[in-house]
């Protein structure tokens, strides 16, 4: 079922390009993905066409959060959180495509557009060195690489003919809900021919989600339940157990 | 069975969290001890984020305190106007815990000082409890005369010459004692910080300051102390849960249910069997989760960096 609703929207996707003759059109097959407690993670393929010269390079974006990296300092033996540096507003997911056989020359272009996950824009509060920033910068990364939030390097794209070509999008279980846009780029010659942009929304449903919004959201009657239910649970167990259960 | 946590975002073995909590219920009810002392250390060696299994731990207090208060209630054995000011104490107390709390898990540092206060404290009980299971093992063997009991009273002496000129002196009908309120209420201040730092009842520290320096009668102890936990754990846990969203009532309700039935179990075996050996495993028990604690601490970090994603 799901590999014909591909195929259709495939050959929707060449007959439209057959008319519009558009430099380069693509689509992907979901835009939504739904994390419930049972989610192993998910994938998305993408597909497109591309009617000109150059190179295309996609860009999987997710939500911005701030994130904390801590570095562990010894003393007297005990291992305890020293310095910490707040990245405010930074990626928390980053996959890189391209078309691109030559590593020298993708950094190059990746730098120009600001693209590449050493390009990643991110705040910081403190005034810190540039050296300390980088030290932590490439934690950061590495973290996230480890986590699989990160691809640690860029993927190839597959060509099916000259024209079409298709990917695939791993999406971790541990993903971070939020907003996701996959950005496609064709590039000829230092300039960019074409652009596209596609969101993909990653939200939590199920009976936790209900659960840990309630919580964000309603804390106050959410505390309230808490200790209402732990006074409720005390007396009915020792009710039943004077009742039924003789000492 | 998996069963996923939603405030501590990890999913956990069903099975594996109902029967920690009989046991830490079991043990609770046997020893008339806290069920916290076993209870966060075992959440966290799971897996659990240390301010989620302290602040989860709080709220399953509440209920175990509440279950072993009404049998005291019932045989008269809690003196209500000493329990009240305890609870003026305790609430300030636990309030500016969880501050405290929640200034130190925005430094990164809440873990280490978890970790920190649960090696001290449960080294020193447990080795307090195995010293005392020698002695009445010894008493038993050889007939030999420890004195103890007596000894403690003669400690405080000096501290209870400075409680006599306190101002604001009452009389407690009820437990028959004429002293300064500023004495019930500091002592269940430092308590209240403690509940909240560590998701204990604190009744091993309160139940000897009512006997010693309060000077209560002992068949109003522990009557009294568990009145006056039930009020500060519950202000613990409501706070913990505004200010850190760091309760978890599947992990809470999982925790509660099986802890209470737990406890009921184990008070009844309580009368069951021998006291001596009990205590010696529940401090072997402590001393063994205090060593797994400082190991924690001392061990290398397979990596010094470490990621935080904020929410």
């Amino acid at each position: 079922m799901k590999f014909l609703k591909i195929f259709y929207t495939f050959c929707l996707l060449i007959l439209s390009c057959e008319t519009y003759a558009g430099p380069l059109i693509s689509g992907i097959s979901a835009n939504e993905i739904n994390v419930d407690t049972e989610f192993k993670g998910a994938q998305i393929l993408l597909f497109g066409a591309k009617n000109d010269a150059g190179n295309v390079v996609i860009t999987v974006r997710g939500p911005r959060k701030n994130f904390i990296i801590s570095k562990k300092e010894n003393l007297l033996g005990v291992w305890f959180n020293g310095e910490r540096i707040k990245f405010k507003n930074s990626y928390g997911f980053y996959s890189l495509f391209s078309t691109y056989n030559d590593g020298e020359m993708i950094q190059q272009e990746l730098n120009e557009y600001e693209l590449g996950k050493n390009n990643i824009q991110f705040e910081i509060q403190d005034n810190l060195s540039p050296t300390k920033i980088n030290e932590f910068r490439v934690q950061l990364i590495d973290l996230l690489e480890q986590k699989k939030l990160y691809s640690a390097s860029t993927k190839p794209i597959d060509f099916l003919d000259e024209t079409l070509f298709k990917l695939i999008i791993d999406f971790p279980k541990n993903i971070l809900l939020g907003t996701y846009v996959i950005e496609i780029y064709l590039i000829n010659n230092g300039s960019v021919l074409s652009f596209q942009s596609i969101p993909v929304y990653v939200n939590q449903v199920g009976v936790s989600a209900k659960i840990s919004n309630f919580a964000s959201t309603q804390s106050v009657l959410y505390g309230l339940i808490a200790v209402f239910l732990a006074i409720f649970v005390g007396f009915t167990t020792n009710y039943f157990f004077a009742r039924f259960i003789k000492k | 069975m998996q069963i996923y946590l939603p405030i501590a975002e990890i999913p956990v073995n069903i099975f594996l969290i109902l029967a920690l909590g009989l046991l830490t219920g079991f043990l609770a009810g046997m020893f008339g001890i806290g069920g916290g002392f076993l209870a966060t250390p075992f959440l966290i060696f799971i897996g659990i984020p240390s301010p989620v299994a302290v602040s989860t731990s709080t709220n399953q207090i509440i209920s175990a305190s509440i279950s072993g208060l009404l049998a005291h209630f019932k045989k008269g054995n809690v003196d209500i106007k000493m329990g009240l000011f305890l609870v003026l104490g305790g609430i300030i107390g636990s309030s500016i815990g969880v501050s405290i709390f929640s200034l130190l898990k925005n430094a990164g540092q809440i873990d280490l000082v978890i970790a920190i206060t649960y090696v001290l404290f449960l080294g020193s009980i447990s080795l307090m409890m195995l010293s005392d299971s020698f002695k009445n093992f010894i008493d038993k063997k050889f007939g030999m005369d420890w004195h103890h009991r007596n000894d403690e009273a003669v400690k405080f002496q000096w501290l209870l010459k400075k409680i006599e000129n306190l101002p604001f002196k009452t009389y407690f009908s009820r437990s028959e004692i004429y002293i300064s309120v500023l004495v019930p209420i500091t002592l269940s201040f430092g308590i209240g910080i403690l509940v909240s730092l560590m998701g204990v009842g604190g009744g091993f520290l309160m139940i000897p300051a009512m006997l010693y320096i309060l000077r209560m009668p002992s068949n109003l102890v522990v009557g009294t102390s568990l009145f006056q936990i039930v009020f500060i754990a519950s202000n613990a846990t409501f706070l913990q849960a505004i200010t850190g969203n760091n309760v978890d009532l599947v992990l809470g309700v999982l925790m509660i249910l099986s802890s209470a039935i737990g406890a009921q179990f184990g008070s009844r075996a309580a009368y069951k069997v021998d006291a001596n050996a009990t205590r010696t495993f529940l401090a072997v028990l402590l001393l063994m989760i205090c060593f797994k604690m400082m190991f924690q601490l001392f061990s290398q970090p397979s990596n010094i960096y470490s990621l935080d994603i904020l929410k």
